[in-house]
Protein backbone atom coordinates (compact mmCIF):
# COMPACT_ATOMS: atom_id res chain seq x y z
CA UNK A 1 0.00 0.00 0.00
CA UNK A 2 1.43 3.34 -1.04
CA UNK A 3 1.08 6.32 1.27
CA UNK A 4 -0.40 8.48 -1.49
CA UNK A 5 -2.12 7.13 -4.56
CA UNK A 6 -4.06 9.10 -7.17
CA UNK A 7 -5.87 7.85 -10.25
CA UNK A 8 -7.00 10.27 -12.93
CA UNK A 9 -7.43 12.96 -10.29
CA UNK A 10 -9.11 15.94 -11.96
CA UNK A 11 -10.42 19.25 -10.77
CA UNK A 12 -12.19 21.95 -12.73
CA UNK A 13 -12.85 25.50 -11.52
CA UNK A 14 -15.67 26.38 -13.86
CA UNK A 15 -14.12 26.02 -17.29
CA UNK A 16 -10.55 26.12 -16.04
CA UNK A 17 -9.00 22.70 -15.64
CA UNK A 18 -6.61 23.08 -12.69
CA UNK A 19 -5.62 19.43 -12.37
CA UNK A 20 -5.99 17.14 -15.35
CA UNK A 21 -6.09 13.34 -14.90
CA UNK A 22 -3.21 13.17 -12.47
CA UNK A 23 -2.01 9.65 -11.72
CA UNK A 24 0.69 9.39 -9.11
CA UNK A 25 1.95 7.19 -6.32
CA UNK A 26 4.21 8.32 -3.55
CA UNK A 27 5.62 6.23 -0.75
CA UNK A 28 8.10 6.77 2.04
CA UNK A 29 10.07 9.52 0.35
CA UNK A 30 10.28 13.26 -0.05
CA UNK A 31 8.25 13.90 -3.16
CA UNK A 32 8.21 17.37 -4.66
CA UNK A 33 5.52 18.60 -6.97
CA UNK A 34 7.33 21.23 -9.00
CA UNK A 35 5.70 23.82 -11.13
CA UNK A 36 5.17 27.51 -11.70
CA UNK A 37 2.38 29.51 -10.05
CA UNK A 38 -1.02 28.38 -11.20
CA UNK A 39 0.08 24.97 -12.46
CA UNK A 40 -2.20 23.03 -10.11
CA UNK A 41 0.14 22.20 -7.22
CA UNK A 42 -1.96 23.64 -4.44
CA UNK A 43 -5.18 22.28 -5.94
CA UNK A 44 -3.65 18.80 -5.88
CA UNK A 45 -2.66 19.17 -2.22
CA UNK A 46 -6.12 20.52 -1.30
CA UNK A 47 -7.74 17.46 -2.85
CA UNK A 48 -5.35 15.06 -1.11
CA UNK A 49 -5.98 16.73 2.26
CA UNK A 50 -9.79 16.50 1.76
CA UNK A 51 -10.21 20.29 1.58
CA UNK A 52 -11.47 20.17 -1.98
CA UNK A 53 -13.63 17.60 -3.73
CA UNK A 54 -12.19 16.21 -6.97
CA UNK A 55 -14.31 16.68 -10.07
CA UNK A 56 -13.23 13.29 -11.39
CA UNK A 57 -10.93 10.45 -10.46
CA UNK A 58 -9.91 9.19 -7.06
CA UNK A 59 -7.16 9.50 -4.52
CA UNK A 60 -6.19 7.76 -1.32
CA UNK A 61 -3.90 8.55 1.59
CA UNK A 62 -2.63 5.60 3.66
CA UNK A 63 -5.19 3.41 1.94
CA UNK A 64 -8.15 5.63 2.83
CA UNK A 65 -10.19 7.20 0.07
CA UNK A 66 -10.17 11.00 0.29
CA UNK A 67 -13.83 11.32 -0.62
CA UNK A 68 -15.38 8.48 1.35
CA UNK A 69 -13.09 8.22 4.38
CA UNK A 70 -12.26 11.86 5.02
CA UNK A 71 -11.86 11.50 8.75
CA UNK A 72 -9.46 8.55 8.49
CA UNK A 73 -7.45 10.46 5.89
CA UNK A 74 -7.26 13.51 8.14
CA UNK A 75 -6.15 11.31 11.06
CA UNK A 76 -3.13 10.06 9.14
CA UNK A 77 -1.89 13.32 7.67
CA UNK A 78 -0.74 16.77 8.62
CA UNK A 79 -1.04 19.76 6.35
CA UNK A 80 0.98 22.98 6.52
CA UNK A 81 -0.49 25.49 4.06
CA UNK A 82 1.44 28.17 2.27
CA UNK A 83 0.25 31.16 4.30
CA UNK A 84 1.83 31.07 7.74
CA UNK A 85 -1.05 30.81 10.17
CA UNK A 86 0.06 30.81 13.81
CA UNK A 87 -1.62 32.79 16.58
CA UNK A 88 0.74 35.64 17.36
CA UNK A 89 -0.94 36.41 20.69
CA UNK A 90 -0.22 32.90 21.95
CA UNK A 91 3.11 31.38 22.97
CA UNK A 92 4.85 28.69 20.98
CA UNK A 93 3.87 26.07 23.53
CA UNK A 94 0.22 27.17 23.52
CA UNK A 95 0.10 27.03 19.74
CA UNK A 96 1.41 23.47 19.66
CA UNK A 97 -0.70 22.38 22.64
CA UNK A 98 -3.77 23.67 20.82
CA UNK A 99 -3.12 21.26 17.95
CA UNK A 100 -2.25 18.40 20.31
CA UNK A 101 -5.63 18.86 22.01
CA UNK A 102 -7.47 19.02 18.69
CA UNK A 103 -5.80 15.78 17.60
CA UNK A 104 -6.58 14.26 20.98
CA UNK A 105 -2.95 13.24 21.50
CA UNK A 106 -2.39 11.22 24.69
CA UNK A 107 0.20 12.66 27.13
CA UNK A 108 -0.17 15.96 25.31
CA UNK A 109 2.24 17.98 27.47
CA UNK A 110 5.12 15.56 26.83
CA UNK A 111 4.38 15.32 23.11
CA UNK A 112 4.31 19.12 22.84
CA UNK A 113 7.70 19.38 24.55
CA UNK A 114 9.05 16.72 22.24
CA UNK A 115 7.76 18.36 19.06
CA UNK A 116 9.14 21.73 20.16
CA UNK A 117 12.50 20.12 20.92
CA UNK A 118 12.66 18.43 17.52
CA UNK A 119 12.11 21.82 15.86
CA UNK A 120 14.73 23.41 18.17
CA UNK A 121 12.24 25.80 19.72
CA UNK A 122 12.43 24.64 23.35
CA UNK A 123 14.23 27.71 24.67
CA UNK A 124 11.71 30.08 23.08
CA UNK A 125 8.63 27.94 23.76
CA UNK A 126 7.07 30.33 26.28
CA UNK A 127 7.55 33.51 24.25
CA UNK A 128 4.70 35.05 22.30
CA UNK A 129 4.81 34.28 18.58
CA UNK A 130 4.89 37.99 17.75
CA UNK A 131 8.56 37.88 18.80
CA UNK A 132 9.37 34.92 16.46
CA UNK A 133 11.15 35.32 13.13
CA UNK A 134 9.69 33.96 9.89
CA UNK A 135 11.86 30.85 10.01
CA UNK A 136 10.87 30.15 13.61
CA UNK A 137 7.20 30.54 12.79
CA UNK A 138 7.58 28.03 9.99
CA UNK A 139 9.33 25.60 12.33
CA UNK A 140 6.54 26.12 14.84
CA UNK A 141 4.02 25.15 12.17
CA UNK A 142 6.05 22.00 11.56
CA UNK A 143 5.97 21.31 15.31
CA UNK A 144 2.17 21.68 15.23
CA UNK A 145 2.00 19.30 12.30
CA UNK A 146 4.26 16.72 13.97
CA UNK A 147 2.59 16.65 17.35
CA UNK A 148 0.31 13.71 16.45
CA UNK A 149 3.03 11.80 14.58
CA UNK A 150 1.35 11.67 11.16
CA UNK A 151 2.35 9.12 8.51
CA UNK A 152 2.07 11.65 5.70
CA UNK A 153 3.06 15.30 5.82
CA UNK A 154 1.85 17.79 3.20
CA UNK A 155 3.87 20.98 2.93
CA UNK A 156 2.73 23.68 0.55
CA UNK A 157 5.70 25.91 -0.37
CA UNK A 158 7.46 25.31 2.97
CA UNK A 159 10.34 27.71 2.34
CA UNK A 160 8.55 30.59 0.65
CA UNK A 161 9.60 33.97 1.98
CA UNK A 162 12.46 32.64 4.13
CA UNK A 163 16.13 33.56 3.97
CA UNK A 164 18.79 31.13 2.78
CA UNK A 165 19.83 29.92 6.23
CA UNK A 166 16.24 29.39 7.37
CA UNK A 167 15.45 27.48 4.19
CA UNK A 168 18.35 25.14 4.66
CA UNK A 169 17.30 24.50 8.23
CA UNK A 170 13.70 23.71 7.23
CA UNK A 171 14.96 21.24 4.64
CA UNK A 172 17.29 19.59 7.14
CA UNK A 173 14.30 19.05 9.42
CA UNK A 174 12.28 17.62 6.55
CA UNK A 175 15.12 15.20 5.72
CA UNK A 176 15.29 14.11 9.34
CA UNK A 177 11.56 13.35 9.34
CA UNK A 178 11.94 11.33 6.17
CA UNK A 179 14.63 9.22 7.86
CA UNK A 180 12.13 8.40 10.59
CA UNK A 181 9.88 6.88 7.92
CA UNK A 182 7.47 9.69 7.21
CA UNK A 183 6.18 10.31 3.69
CA UNK A 184 6.55 13.95 2.78
CA UNK A 185 4.72 15.59 -0.09
CA UNK A 186 6.09 19.05 -0.86
CA UNK A 187 5.08 21.61 -3.43
CA UNK A 188 7.60 24.20 -4.47
CA UNK A 189 8.66 26.33 -7.36
CA UNK A 190 12.28 26.41 -6.27
CA UNK A 191 13.99 23.96 -8.62
CA UNK A 192 17.33 24.11 -6.81
CA UNK A 193 15.76 23.06 -3.50
CA UNK A 194 13.93 20.16 -5.09
CA UNK A 195 17.13 19.08 -6.80
CA UNK A 196 19.13 19.17 -3.60
CA UNK A 197 16.72 17.81 -1.02
CA UNK A 198 13.99 15.70 -2.62
CA UNK A 199 14.05 11.99 -3.46
CA UNK A 200 11.72 12.27 -6.41
CA UNK A 201 10.12 15.14 -8.28
CA UNK A 202 7.13 15.48 -10.53
CA UNK A 203 7.05 18.48 -12.82
CA UNK A 204 3.49 19.67 -13.22
CA UNK A 205 2.37 21.95 -15.99
CA UNK A 206 -1.22 22.97 -16.75
CA UNK A 207 -2.46 20.35 -14.34
CA UNK A 208 -0.58 17.47 -15.89
CA UNK A 209 2.62 15.67 -14.96
CA UNK A 210 5.19 16.59 -17.59
CA UNK A 211 8.16 14.72 -16.12
CA UNK A 212 8.55 12.33 -13.19
CA UNK A 213 11.60 10.75 -11.60
CA UNK A 214 14.57 11.34 -9.30
CA UNK A 215 16.38 14.63 -9.93
CA UNK A 216 19.40 12.65 -11.18
CA UNK A 217 17.29 10.58 -13.61
CA UNK A 218 15.59 13.64 -14.98
CA UNK A 219 18.86 15.44 -15.50
CA UNK A 220 20.33 12.34 -17.14
CA UNK A 221 17.63 12.56 -19.79
CA UNK A 222 19.55 15.56 -21.03
CA UNK A 223 23.09 15.05 -22.31
CA UNK A 224 26.14 15.76 -20.19
CA UNK A 225 26.45 19.48 -20.84
CA UNK A 226 24.07 22.37 -21.32
CA UNK A 227 24.97 25.38 -23.46
CA UNK A 228 23.00 28.55 -23.05
CA UNK A 229 23.34 31.33 -25.60
CA UNK A 230 22.01 34.87 -25.48
CA UNK A 231 20.86 35.74 -28.97
CA UNK A 232 19.37 38.71 -30.77
CA UNK A 233 17.47 38.91 -33.99
CA UNK A 234 15.98 36.11 -36.07
CA UNK A 235 16.44 32.75 -34.42
CA UNK A 236 16.23 29.53 -36.38
CA UNK A 237 17.00 26.10 -34.95
CA UNK A 238 20.53 25.24 -36.05
CA UNK A 239 20.91 21.75 -37.46
CA UNK A 240 24.12 20.40 -36.01
CA UNK A 241 24.74 16.72 -35.26
CA UNK A 242 24.86 15.91 -31.54
CA UNK A 243 23.25 19.16 -30.43
CA UNK A 244 19.69 18.98 -29.14
CA UNK A 245 17.47 21.99 -28.48
CA UNK A 246 16.16 22.27 -24.92
CA UNK A 247 14.05 25.38 -24.95
CA UNK A 248 13.90 29.12 -25.12
CA UNK A 249 13.40 31.66 -22.34
CA UNK A 250 13.11 35.22 -23.72
CA UNK A 251 16.44 35.88 -25.48
CA UNK A 252 18.15 32.83 -24.00
CA UNK A 253 18.23 29.57 -25.91
CA UNK A 254 19.48 26.34 -24.36
CA UNK A 255 20.95 23.23 -25.97
CA UNK A 256 22.19 19.99 -24.57
CA UNK A 257 25.27 18.22 -25.88
CA UNK A 258 27.53 15.31 -24.99
CA UNK A 259 30.78 17.29 -25.14
CA UNK A 260 30.27 20.95 -24.46
CA UNK A 261 33.81 22.19 -25.13
CA UNK A 262 33.79 20.84 -28.68
CA UNK A 263 30.22 21.84 -29.40
CA UNK A 264 30.63 25.49 -28.37
CA UNK A 265 32.38 26.77 -31.53
CA UNK A 266 30.19 24.60 -33.81
CA UNK A 267 27.05 25.99 -32.24
CA UNK A 268 28.31 29.57 -32.40
CA UNK A 269 28.99 29.20 -36.12
CA UNK A 270 25.64 27.59 -36.80
CA UNK A 271 23.75 30.29 -34.91
CA UNK A 272 25.61 33.02 -36.80
CA UNK A 273 24.86 31.30 -40.08
CA UNK A 274 21.15 31.15 -39.26
CA UNK A 275 21.15 34.93 -39.05
CA UNK A 276 21.13 35.88 -35.39
CA UNK A 277 23.68 37.76 -33.31
CA UNK A 278 25.16 35.79 -30.43
CA UNK A 279 25.80 38.05 -27.41
CA UNK A 280 27.19 35.47 -25.00
CA UNK A 281 27.45 31.75 -24.47
CA UNK A 282 27.88 29.66 -21.34
CA UNK A 283 28.57 26.05 -20.63
CA UNK A 284 27.42 24.22 -17.50
CA UNK A 285 26.00 20.99 -16.13
CA UNK A 286 22.28 20.40 -16.49
CA UNK A 287 19.97 21.52 -13.66
CA UNK A 288 16.30 20.86 -13.00
CA UNK A 289 15.62 24.22 -14.61
CA UNK A 290 16.75 22.77 -17.93
CA UNK A 291 14.64 19.65 -17.36
CA UNK A 292 11.72 21.91 -16.66
CA UNK A 293 12.34 24.04 -19.73
CA UNK A 294 12.50 20.95 -21.91
CA UNK A 295 9.43 19.35 -20.33
CA UNK A 296 7.04 22.26 -20.38
CA UNK A 297 8.63 25.11 -22.31
CA UNK A 298 8.02 28.64 -21.20
CA UNK A 299 5.16 28.76 -18.81
CA UNK A 300 2.55 31.44 -18.60
CA UNK A 301 0.04 31.90 -15.85
CA UNK A 302 -3.35 30.59 -16.80
CA UNK A 303 -5.57 33.12 -18.45
CA UNK A 304 -8.69 33.25 -20.53
CA UNK A 305 -11.02 31.95 -17.87
CA UNK A 306 -14.17 33.68 -16.77
CA UNK A 307 -13.61 36.12 -13.93
CA UNK A 308 -17.02 35.51 -12.36
CA UNK A 309 -16.36 31.82 -12.10
CA UNK A 310 -12.95 32.56 -10.64
CA UNK A 311 -14.64 34.67 -7.97
CA UNK A 312 -17.01 31.87 -7.13
CA UNK A 313 -14.08 29.51 -6.90
CA UNK A 314 -12.29 31.87 -4.52
CA UNK A 315 -15.40 32.14 -2.43
CA UNK A 316 -15.61 28.38 -2.15
CA UNK A 317 -11.98 27.84 -1.52
CA UNK A 318 -9.66 30.35 0.05
CA UNK B 1 -17.12 17.95 22.06
CA UNK B 2 -13.51 18.35 23.21
CA UNK B 3 -12.83 20.08 19.90
CA UNK B 4 -15.40 22.76 20.72
CA UNK B 5 -13.80 23.41 24.10
CA UNK B 6 -10.30 23.57 22.58
CA UNK B 7 -11.33 26.01 19.86
CA UNK B 8 -13.13 28.17 22.45
CA UNK B 9 -10.09 28.11 24.71
CA UNK B 10 -7.98 29.49 21.88
CA UNK B 11 -10.40 32.35 21.24
CA UNK B 12 -10.72 33.23 24.92
CA UNK B 13 -6.92 33.23 25.36
CA UNK B 14 -6.50 35.51 22.35
CA UNK B 15 -9.30 37.80 23.51
CA UNK B 16 -7.93 38.06 27.04
CA UNK B 17 -4.53 39.15 25.73
CA UNK B 18 -5.89 42.10 23.78
CA UNK B 19 -6.56 44.42 26.71
CA UNK B 20 -7.63 47.41 24.63
CA UNK B 21 -10.33 45.39 22.88
CA UNK B 22 -11.65 43.99 26.18
CA UNK B 23 -12.12 47.44 27.70
CA UNK B 24 -13.18 49.40 24.63
CA UNK B 25 -16.09 47.03 24.01
CA UNK B 26 -17.52 48.05 27.39
CA UNK B 27 -17.17 51.80 27.01
CA UNK B 28 -20.10 52.37 24.66
CA UNK B 29 -22.83 50.50 26.56
CA UNK B 30 -21.54 51.92 29.86
CA UNK B 31 -21.72 55.43 28.41
CA UNK B 32 -25.30 54.86 27.25
CA UNK B 33 -26.24 53.54 30.65
CA UNK B 34 -24.73 56.45 32.55
CA UNK B 35 -25.21 59.44 30.25
CA UNK B 36 -28.59 58.50 28.80
CA UNK B 37 -30.00 56.22 31.52
CA UNK B 38 -29.29 58.67 34.31
CA UNK B 39 -29.66 61.95 32.50
CA UNK B 40 -32.51 61.77 30.00
CA UNK B 41 -35.64 63.52 31.33
CA UNK B 42 -38.59 61.27 30.51
CA UNK B 43 -42.22 61.40 31.58
CA UNK B 44 -43.43 57.82 30.96
CA UNK B 45 -41.58 56.21 33.89
CA UNK B 46 -40.26 57.21 37.25
CA UNK B 47 -37.10 55.03 36.95
CA UNK B 48 -35.67 55.38 33.46
CA UNK B 49 -32.52 53.46 34.44
CA UNK B 50 -34.61 50.36 35.15
CA UNK B 51 -36.38 50.87 31.85
CA UNK B 52 -33.27 51.29 29.72
CA UNK B 53 -31.08 48.60 31.36
CA UNK B 54 -32.64 45.67 29.41
CA UNK B 55 -32.12 47.66 26.22
CA UNK B 56 -28.47 48.32 27.02
CA UNK B 57 -27.87 44.67 27.95
CA UNK B 58 -29.26 43.57 24.60
CA UNK B 59 -27.28 46.29 22.86
CA UNK B 60 -24.08 45.01 24.51
CA UNK B 61 -24.88 41.56 23.20
CA UNK B 62 -25.63 43.01 19.77
CA UNK B 63 -22.29 44.75 19.42
CA UNK B 64 -20.43 41.75 20.88
CA UNK B 65 -22.14 39.52 18.31
CA UNK B 66 -21.59 41.82 15.36
CA UNK B 67 -17.92 42.38 16.13
CA UNK B 68 -17.48 38.64 16.65
CA UNK B 69 -18.83 37.88 13.21
CA UNK B 70 -15.50 38.80 11.69
CA UNK B 71 -13.63 36.13 13.68
CA UNK B 72 -14.40 33.13 11.51
CA UNK B 73 -13.88 35.22 8.38
CA UNK B 74 -10.42 36.19 9.64
CA UNK B 75 -9.61 32.55 10.41
CA UNK B 76 -10.51 31.87 6.80
CA UNK B 77 -8.60 34.78 5.25
CA UNK B 78 -5.47 34.17 7.33
CA UNK B 79 -5.33 30.46 6.52
CA UNK B 80 -6.25 29.07 9.95
CA UNK B 81 -9.47 27.58 8.65
CA UNK B 82 -7.64 25.43 6.11
CA UNK B 83 -5.44 24.04 8.85
CA UNK B 84 -8.46 23.32 11.03
CA UNK B 85 -10.36 21.67 8.19
CA UNK B 86 -7.47 19.26 7.63
CA UNK B 87 -7.79 18.00 11.23
CA UNK B 88 -9.76 14.89 12.21
CA UNK B 89 -11.77 17.03 14.68
CA UNK B 90 -15.39 17.27 13.45
CA UNK B 91 -15.66 20.30 11.18
CA UNK B 92 -18.92 21.44 12.74
CA UNK B 93 -17.10 22.10 16.02
CA UNK B 94 -15.26 24.99 14.32
CA UNK B 95 -18.58 26.77 13.73
CA UNK B 96 -20.25 25.77 16.99
CA UNK B 97 -17.25 26.86 19.07
CA UNK B 98 -17.12 30.22 17.32
CA UNK B 99 -20.80 30.95 17.99
CA UNK B 100 -20.47 29.81 21.60
CA UNK B 101 -17.34 31.92 22.08
CA UNK B 102 -18.95 35.08 20.69
CA UNK B 103 -22.03 34.50 22.84
CA UNK B 104 -19.96 33.68 25.92
CA UNK B 105 -17.85 36.77 25.47
CA UNK B 106 -21.04 38.83 25.10
CA UNK B 107 -22.42 37.35 28.33
CA UNK B 108 -19.27 38.35 30.21
CA UNK B 109 -19.61 41.89 28.85
CA UNK B 110 -23.31 42.09 29.72
CA UNK B 111 -22.49 40.90 33.24
CA UNK B 112 -20.11 43.82 33.70
CA UNK B 113 -22.71 46.24 32.32
CA UNK B 114 -25.31 44.73 34.67
CA UNK B 115 -23.00 45.29 37.64
CA UNK B 116 -22.47 48.92 36.57
CA UNK B 117 -26.25 49.36 36.27
CA UNK B 118 -26.72 48.02 39.81
CA UNK B 119 -23.97 50.28 41.13
CA UNK B 120 -25.63 53.39 39.72
CA UNK B 121 -29.03 52.50 41.08
CA UNK B 122 -30.88 49.85 39.07
CA UNK B 123 -33.24 47.61 41.05
CA UNK B 124 -31.86 44.26 42.24
CA UNK B 125 -33.82 41.24 40.91
CA UNK B 126 -34.34 37.71 42.21
CA UNK B 127 -31.96 34.87 41.15
CA UNK B 128 -34.73 33.33 39.04
CA UNK B 129 -35.21 36.59 37.17
CA UNK B 130 -31.47 36.81 36.51
CA UNK B 131 -31.46 33.22 35.32
CA UNK B 132 -34.23 33.97 32.84
CA UNK B 133 -32.51 37.20 31.77
CA UNK B 134 -29.31 35.26 31.04
CA UNK B 135 -31.23 32.61 29.14
CA UNK B 136 -32.81 35.28 26.90
CA UNK B 137 -29.48 37.04 26.42
CA UNK B 138 -27.82 33.73 25.54
CA UNK B 139 -30.52 32.97 22.99
CA UNK B 140 -30.22 36.43 21.49
CA UNK B 141 -26.41 36.10 21.50
CA UNK B 142 -26.57 32.85 19.53
CA UNK B 143 -29.03 34.50 17.13
CA UNK B 144 -26.90 37.56 16.48
CA UNK B 145 -23.53 35.78 16.32
CA UNK B 146 -24.94 33.22 13.90
CA UNK B 147 -26.30 36.03 11.77
CA UNK B 148 -23.02 37.99 11.87
CA UNK B 149 -20.87 34.93 11.15
CA UNK B 150 -23.05 34.02 8.16
CA UNK B 151 -22.88 37.51 6.67
CA UNK B 152 -19.11 37.73 7.20
CA UNK B 153 -18.52 34.30 5.65
CA UNK B 154 -20.65 35.34 2.71
CA UNK B 155 -19.03 38.75 2.20
CA UNK B 156 -15.56 37.31 2.77
CA UNK B 157 -13.88 40.69 2.97
CA UNK B 158 -13.14 42.65 6.10
CA UNK B 159 -13.88 46.13 4.71
CA UNK B 160 -17.28 45.12 3.42
CA UNK B 161 -18.10 43.45 6.69
CA UNK B 162 -17.02 46.48 8.75
CA UNK B 163 -19.21 48.69 6.54
CA UNK B 164 -22.13 46.31 6.96
CA UNK B 165 -21.60 46.26 10.72
CA UNK B 166 -21.65 50.07 10.97
CA UNK B 167 -24.62 50.24 8.65
CA UNK B 168 -26.92 47.99 10.68
CA UNK B 169 -25.94 48.33 14.34
CA UNK B 170 -27.25 51.85 15.04
CA UNK B 171 -30.50 51.60 13.00
CA UNK B 172 -31.24 48.24 14.65
CA UNK B 173 -30.80 49.78 18.08
CA UNK B 174 -32.83 52.94 17.44
CA UNK B 175 -35.71 51.12 15.77
CA UNK B 176 -36.07 48.75 18.73
CA UNK B 177 -37.94 49.23 21.97
CA UNK B 178 -34.65 49.90 23.82
CA UNK B 179 -35.12 53.61 24.52
CA UNK B 180 -38.89 54.05 24.86
CA UNK B 181 -42.07 51.99 25.15
CA UNK B 182 -44.25 51.45 22.06
CA UNK B 183 -46.91 53.73 23.56
CA UNK B 184 -44.78 56.86 23.29
CA UNK B 185 -43.27 56.04 19.87
CA UNK B 186 -44.58 57.68 16.72
CA UNK B 187 -46.87 55.17 14.99
CA UNK B 188 -44.44 54.48 12.11
CA UNK B 189 -41.59 53.75 14.52
CA UNK B 190 -43.78 51.48 16.62
CA UNK B 191 -44.60 49.44 13.51
CA UNK B 192 -40.92 48.99 12.66
CA UNK B 193 -40.05 48.25 16.29
CA UNK B 194 -42.59 45.41 16.37
CA UNK B 195 -40.68 43.65 13.59
CA UNK B 196 -37.22 44.27 14.99
CA UNK B 197 -35.70 41.09 16.50
CA UNK B 198 -33.94 43.27 19.06
CA UNK B 199 -37.33 44.32 20.43
CA UNK B 200 -38.24 40.71 21.12
CA UNK B 201 -35.13 40.24 23.26
CA UNK B 202 -35.57 43.61 24.99
CA UNK B 203 -39.29 43.11 25.66
CA UNK B 204 -38.59 39.64 26.99
CA UNK B 205 -35.94 40.87 29.43
CA UNK B 206 -38.15 43.79 30.44
CA UNK B 207 -41.04 41.43 31.05
CA UNK B 208 -38.80 39.29 33.26
CA UNK B 209 -37.72 42.32 35.30
CA UNK B 210 -41.34 43.10 36.19
CA UNK B 211 -42.00 39.50 37.17
CA UNK B 212 -43.54 38.04 34.00
CA UNK B 213 -42.65 35.03 31.88
CA UNK B 214 -42.25 36.14 28.23
CA UNK B 215 -43.28 32.93 26.46
CA UNK B 216 -44.07 34.46 23.06
CA UNK B 217 -40.83 36.46 22.58
CA UNK B 218 -38.80 33.44 23.71
CA UNK B 219 -40.55 31.22 21.16
CA UNK B 220 -39.98 33.82 18.42
CA UNK B 221 -36.29 34.05 19.34
CA UNK B 222 -35.99 30.25 19.38
CA UNK B 223 -37.56 29.95 15.92
CA UNK B 224 -35.39 32.76 14.48
CA UNK B 225 -32.24 31.26 16.00
CA UNK B 226 -33.06 27.81 14.65
CA UNK B 227 -33.65 29.13 11.16
CA UNK B 228 -30.47 31.19 11.12
CA UNK B 229 -28.41 28.28 12.43
CA UNK B 230 -29.65 26.18 9.51
CA UNK B 231 -28.70 28.90 7.01
CA UNK B 232 -25.32 29.44 8.68
CA UNK B 233 -24.51 25.72 8.65
CA UNK B 234 -25.37 25.67 4.97
CA UNK B 235 -23.10 28.65 4.16
CA UNK B 236 -20.32 27.16 6.29
CA UNK B 237 -20.57 23.83 4.46
CA UNK B 238 -20.45 25.64 1.16
CA UNK B 239 -17.26 27.52 1.98
CA UNK B 240 -15.57 24.45 3.42
CA UNK B 241 -16.37 21.63 0.97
Amino acid sequence: MNAIETTDLTRYYGVLCAVNHLTLSVNNEIFALLGPNGSGKTTTVLMLTTLLTPTEGSASVCGHDVMREGEMVRKSLSYVPQDMAVDIKLTGRENVRFFADLYGVPHAADRVDEALAVMELSDRADDLIRTYSGGMRRRLELAQALVHEPSVLFLDEPTIGLDVAARKRIWEHIRALRKKGMTIFVTTHYMDEADQFCDRVGIISRGQIAALGTPAELKARLMKDVITAKVEGMFALPDVDGIAFVGRNDDEVSFTVENGREALPLLADALKKSGCIVRSMSLREPTLDDVFLQAVGRQEEPHGFEFDKFRIMLRRRK
Amino acid sequence: MSGIVTYMKRDFLKWGRGKVAVISALVMPAAWLIFVGLALPVQFTGNYLDFITPGILVMTMLSAGLSGGALLMFDKILGFLNKFLALPTPRSSILVSKILFITGRGLIQTTIILVIALLIGATLLSPLQYGLTYFILFLFGVLISTFATTIALYLEDHDSYAAFNTMISMPLFFTSSALMPYSVMPAWLATIAHFNPLSYAIDAVRDVTVGGFPAVPIIVLLVLTGGLLAICTHVFRKVTV
